[in-house]
This record gives structure tokens, C-alpha cells and sequence, in this order.
């Protein structure tokens, strides 16, 4: 019956109880949520490759650099392949929330450079033969329901069309990728599509190229290629900045500051939130127990039993909490890892997040429910009954 | 007849403000079983102290306590709580149902530290809340009775385990007369009929009345003890 007693106390305040749930859920919500980005940062990180190199301007990555760099680049000792990346950023016209990054990239060096990028339907060869055709990542394919060969219209923000009209991809292939650093949601196009239709006058926007993708020949020195290029524009027209993949990845996701310790710092700001309401609930719960918790010492019961039932009702608001928590948190998954995927593309709710969950839970619980229950257990019968006087 | 309870040489003293009040003085006393007897005394006499003491709530400063031949004096806070269990039932004034459990759970809660089983155990409690007259009400929470019923229902509570032992504390404080004299009366019926020794602190000279014998404090010494058989004998 204690445990059942335990259940009427938690029951026999129900609107406080609710409450308490509600705050614990709201709680471990963001902490799934926050853990979730930080884990999915990490992947991300980690799963980059060692074999590509990025150079962008070394005043920003929002100033691009010279078209003619390519070449010299390209010759540097060690490069095996350079591919150019042009952030887009335009907007698919029925969008359904959830933004995808669109970049016009080179398709003949950007199928040997990503070897984790596959092609699941339609032909990679027919999307770099067509100078207006595109790829596109599985998730936002599946997302718009987009089939091979359809256009995709996509109005530009930074490169506008002359004409007023929308830009026209020609769906060619959709693939999909087995590493976290490289997202299923972009789209990719001709850079050369883009760069004529600014040279015709048909478009306009900077011209230039935003970053150069190097990949590492079998056996180079990353970093003597990295020096190497950094040197050859040392002294202009426009100096480079050249990074590995992980690196480059690390200051494009926190690009507004830096975001695992931010996430770290709201997760523990969460948590001491939640821990002094639980407390605060429980602390309130315990006195009003006390009267309750004398008889029952009165009767025979131990002082453990008193402790018990007060951390016992802490551990259940706290794991209710949890549970309800979770259980959002995997419903609302894919529209999250949607919403985040362009900069971090491996978002993800693993178990070990879920666990963790549960684990902050239980551990706000049972420290929550800690002072209360010393208090009930140290509180002798006589000062229990004394109080009810 | 038998002596349920002995003390002797027993104080206690508090501290308070500053102060020390020696609230039991040295108080020697010996008590029959299967005797009803009511504790009366004024304010600060050291009524419920004696009571607490009693009934292994408290520990004395002094003296040495022997309740149906346990030395309550040399048991630790824990042995203290497992003989309570077993031994002594607790009747307070103010009721003290659990808000949160029916009738019979209540009386089924001071159970759930002996060894019986479940069904035991809800029988048992039944049995004690029929004594009381209280089994049609057995699944009502304690907002749902009466001040009366709430007090009948604690009685259960005290007799379900069968203790031989009974300490009320003003069982009859929060009661209207009528109400009052009907607890009373089932308290001297589980003397008269189940032979528990009962010891009832009081401010009422007419609840004293349904004691056999009627103890006086007085500053934390026996002042006296009257005997009502004895007087109700004569006349």
C-alpha cells in the first residue's frame, strides 16, 4: 500500500500535479532537443572528410572570390580535383516549410569528390550532360513529392532573373548519402548555368565563386596543400582562407557564435529551472505531509518509508514528465531534423539522447525529492504530532 | 490482575525558549492490563508526554518504562517503531485518517507491517470497521464520514492489529456530547469485551467517568487515582 499510498498523494493534488508534469515535460523537451542538436553537430563533424579541403575568401565566407582562381588552385601540388560551390539561396515557390540550401556546384569533379553521395533515382551522367538540370536530396524529393524530370521553379533572392520569372531545374537525379556531414536535402545545379546566364545579361547577382572544394590526391599533405594555396593568393588580388572539411563545417554551423556551448548553457540553465520547481513542489508536498507522516511513524512505520514516499512522488512527477517529454520529442523528429537539416544535417534522436532524457529525469527526481525526504525521515513522531496541534 | 504497565523514577524534561521545563518528575506507577484508564491533569501537567512515553514515541530523560513486559528504555528509535506496530494502537484527537485512502484502507495501513497477505489483511481491517460499525462505510474517504465515523474509523485502525495496548489522546476533543459519549462507550466496550488495557488523556471529567480508574498529574508527579468501580460500587 505504500506504493499506492505514493499514487493518491501524486493523484490527490491533481491540478499541482499536472503542472509540475507539464513544466518537467516542457523541460526535458529542450534538453532532448538541445542534446539532439549538439549530438547532431558532432556527427556531423566527425563524419567529415579528410581528403577535401575548402578555401573561401579569408574576409568572409560572404564575399566571393575570383572565377579566375580556379586554375591556379587547381594546379597546386597535391590537388586532385577542384569543384566550385555557389550558395544560391533562393526559394522553392511552393514551399512547405523547413528551407533547403540550393548550390550551383561543377558536376564533373563533384561526383568524384563526395563518394558518399550516390545517386537513387534517375542518372547522374543525364544531370551533367544538361546544362539546366539538377539533383536533389532524398528528403526534400520525398518531402515536395518531386519525380525525375519535372521542373522545380525556384525563385533566386540573390541571383534574380531579368525576365522576373523563376529559375527552371530540370529534376535529373535524387540521391541520398551515407554520411551525416553531407545532407539529403539540398539541391545541386549547374555553376555554369548559373555563371552564362550572368554573363547574358538573362540574370543578375555577384559574380564569382563562394568556395572551392578541393579534393586531396591519395598520399598529399593536407596541410602543405592548405598552406600552399593560402600562399599563392598571400598578396592578392583577394587573400583565401583554406580549411579542412570539419573545420570549414565547424565555423559554417556557428557562423552566430558558438553553438555547442550555447546549447550547453541553455540545457543547464533548463535544468537548475526545473530542479528548484521540483524542489518547490516537493518542499510544499512534504509539509503538507507531515501530519501524514507522523501517524504513519506513530503506527510503526520506519523513517525510510517516510523518505520513500516523498522522493518516490518526486521520481514519478519527474519520470511522467520524461515520458511525456520523449514521446513529443520522437513525434516531432522529422520536422525538426527537417528544419535543421541544412546546417545540421546529422540531427538525429538516438538513444543515447533519449536515454540521457530519461537519465536528467530521474537524477532532477531523486535530488528533488532528496531534502523532503530527509526532512520526513529526520522529523521525529512527537514533532510531527505537534505540529498538527 | 496483571501489570500492563510500569514506570518508574521516570522524567522527562524540555527546553523551550531557554528554558528547561521537567515536564514528568520522577513519576513511579504501575497499571493493570485490561484496565480503561483516564490521565487527567491541567495544562503543562505532562499528560501527553506520559502518553508519547507510553507508547514508545518519545524517549525519557530518566526512570525506566515497561510496557506488557518490554523495557522501552533500552530499545533503539527503530526497535521502538517495530514494537509499536505490534503492540500499540494510537487513537488522536484530531482523527488522523490519511485524507487520501478509504476507511478500510486506513485501518488496513498500520496491517501492512505485519506478515499477513493481502486478503488477510483486507479481512482483518473489515473485521475491525464492523466492530465499530463502520463496514457499510468502509469504502468512503475520510471527508465522506462524520467527525464521529472519522473517530470510530480510527478506532478500527488502533484495534487491527490486535495490540493490547489502546493510548488515545482526547479521542472525544473534536466531538459533540452525544458523539463523544458513543466513542467513549465503544471504547469501553473493547475493554470490557476485548480486554485491552487503555490509557485516555483527557481534559473531560465526563469522559473520565468511562474509565475504571482516573489518573491525576499534577507538575509532572501522580497527584492521585481514583477508582470509579470502587465508587460506583458503593453507590
Amino acid at each position: 500500500m505504500p506504493w499506492k499510498l505514493l499514487l493518491r498523494n501524486v493523484l490527490g493534488h491533481k491540478v499541482r500535479a499536472l503542472l509540475t508534469v507539464l513544466s518537467v515535460a516542457v523541460a526535458v523537451f529542450l534538453i532532448v532537443i538541445l542534446q539532439a542538436l549538439t549530438t547532431g553537430l558532432s556527427k556531423t563533424l566527425d563524419a567529415s572528410a579528410s581528403n577535401r579541403l575548402l578555401v573561401q575568401s579569408a574576409v568572409s565566407l560572404f564575399v566571393d572570390l575570383p572565377l579566375g582562381y580556379q586554375q591556379k588552385i587547381a594546379a597546386v601540388e597535391g590537388v586532385e580535383a577542384i569543384c566550385k560551390f555557389q550558395w544560391f539561396g533562393g526559394r522553392y515557390e511552393q514551399e512547405k516549410g523547413g528551407y533547403f540550401a540550393q548550390f550551383g556546384i561543377d558536376p564533373d569533379t563533384f561526383a568524384v569528390s563526395y563518394p558518399e553521395v550516390t545517386i537513387a533515382d534517375g542518372s547522374y551522367e543525364a544531370f551533367a550532360r544538361e546544362r539546366t538540370a539538377a539533383i536533389v536530396g532524398r528528403k526534400t524529393a520525398e518531402k515536395y513529392g518531386w519525380r525525375i524530370g519535372q521542373t522545380v521553379p525556384i525563385a533566386g533572392t540573390i541571383f534574380t532573373r531579368t525576365d522576373g520569372q523563376p529559375w527552371q531545374f530540370t529534376l535529373r537525379g535524387i540521391y541520398e548519402s551515407n554520411s551525416p556531414a553531407f545532407g539529403e536535402n539540398e539541391l545541386y545545379f549547374h555553376y555554369d548555368y548559373l555563371r552564362e546566364s550572368l554573363e547574358q545579361g538573362g540574370a543578375t547577382g555577384p559574380e564569382g565563386v563562394g568556395v572551392y572544394m578541393l579534393r586531396i590526391a591519395d598520399g598529399a599533405d593536407p596541410i602543405a596543400v592548405q598552406r600552399a594555396v593560402d600562399e599563392l593568393f598571400e598578396n592578392g588580388p583577394q587573400r583565401v582562407q583554406t580549411t579542412t572539411e570539419a573545420e570549414f563545417n565547424r565555423q559554417f554551423i556557428t557562423m552566430l557564435g558558438d553553438i555547442p556551448s550555447l546549447l550547453r548553457m541553455i540545457g543547464g540553465a533548463v535544468l537548475f529551472a526545473i530542479f528548484f520547481a521540483v524542489l518547490n513542489t516537493m518542499l510544499l508536498a512534504g509539509r503538507e505531509r507531515t501530519r501524514d507522516l507522523g501517524v504513519m511513524k506513530a503506527l510503526g512505520f520506519k523513517n525510510g518509508v517516510a523518505a520513500v514516499l516523498l522522493v518516490g512522488e518526486s521520481l514519478l512527477l519527474c519520470l511522467l514528465g520524461a515520458g511525456i517529454a520523449i514521446g513529443l520529442a520522437v513525434a516531432a523528429e522529422d520536422g525538426l531534423a527537417s528544419a535543421t537539416a541544412t546546417f545540421i544535417p546529422g540531427f538525429e534522436l538516438d538513444r543515447d539522447t533519449l536515454l540521457l532524457a530519461a537519465g536528467i529525469a530521474a537524477a532532477v527526481g531523486l535530488a528533488s525529492g532528496l531534502l523532503p525526504g530527509l526532512r520526513a525521515a529526520r522529523l521525529t513522531t512527537t514533532q510531527a504530532l505537534q505540529e498538527l496541534a | 490482575m496483571t501489570t500492563a504497565i510500569t514506570l518508574r523514577s521516570l522524567t522527562k524534561t524540555y527546553t523551550r525558549g531557554g528554558e528547561t521545563l521537567r515536564v514528568l518528575d520522577g513519576l513511579d506507577l504501575d497499571m493493570d492490563a485490561a484496565t480503561f484508564y483516564a490521565l487527567m491533569g491541567p495544562s503543562g501537567s505532562g499528560k501527553t508526554t506520559l502518553l508519547n512515553l507510553v507508547g514508545g514515541l518519545d524517549h525519557a530523560d530518566g526512570g525506566t518504562i515497561t510496557v506488557g513486559g518490554e523495557d522501552l528504555d533500552q530499545l533503539s528509535d527503530t526497535e521502538l517503531a517495530e514494537w509499536r506496530a505490534e503492540n500499540v494502537g494510537f487513537v488522536f484527537q484530531g482523527f488522523n485518517l490519511l485524507p487520501v485512502l478509504s476507511a478500510r484502507e486506513n485501518v488496513e495501513l498500520p496491517l501492512l507491517l505485519t506478515p499477513l497477505s493481502r486478503s488477510q489483511r483486507r479481512a482483518q481491517a473489515e473485521r475491525a470497521l464492523e466492530l465499530v460499525g463502520l463496514k457499510d462505510r468502509m469504502n468512503h474517504k475520510p471527508r465522506e464520514l462524520s467527525g464521529g465515523q472519522e473517530q470510530r474509523v480510527a478506532i478500527a485502525r488502533a484495534i487491527a492489529t490486535d495490540p493490547q495496548v489502546i493510548l488515545a489522546d482526547e479521542p472525544t476533543g473534536d466531538l459533540d456530547r452525544e458523539t463523544a459519549d458513543a466513542v467513549l462507550e465503544m471504547m469501553q466496550r473493547l475493554n470490557k469485551e476485548l480486554h485491552k488495557t487503555i490509557l485516555m488523556v483527557t481534559h473531560d471529567p465526563q469522559a473520565a467517568t468511562y474509565a475504571d480508574k482516573v489518573i491525576h498529574l499534577d507538575k509532572g508527579r501522580l497527584g492521585r487515582i481514583d477508582d470509579n468501580t470502587t465508587a460506583a460500587a458503593e453507590a
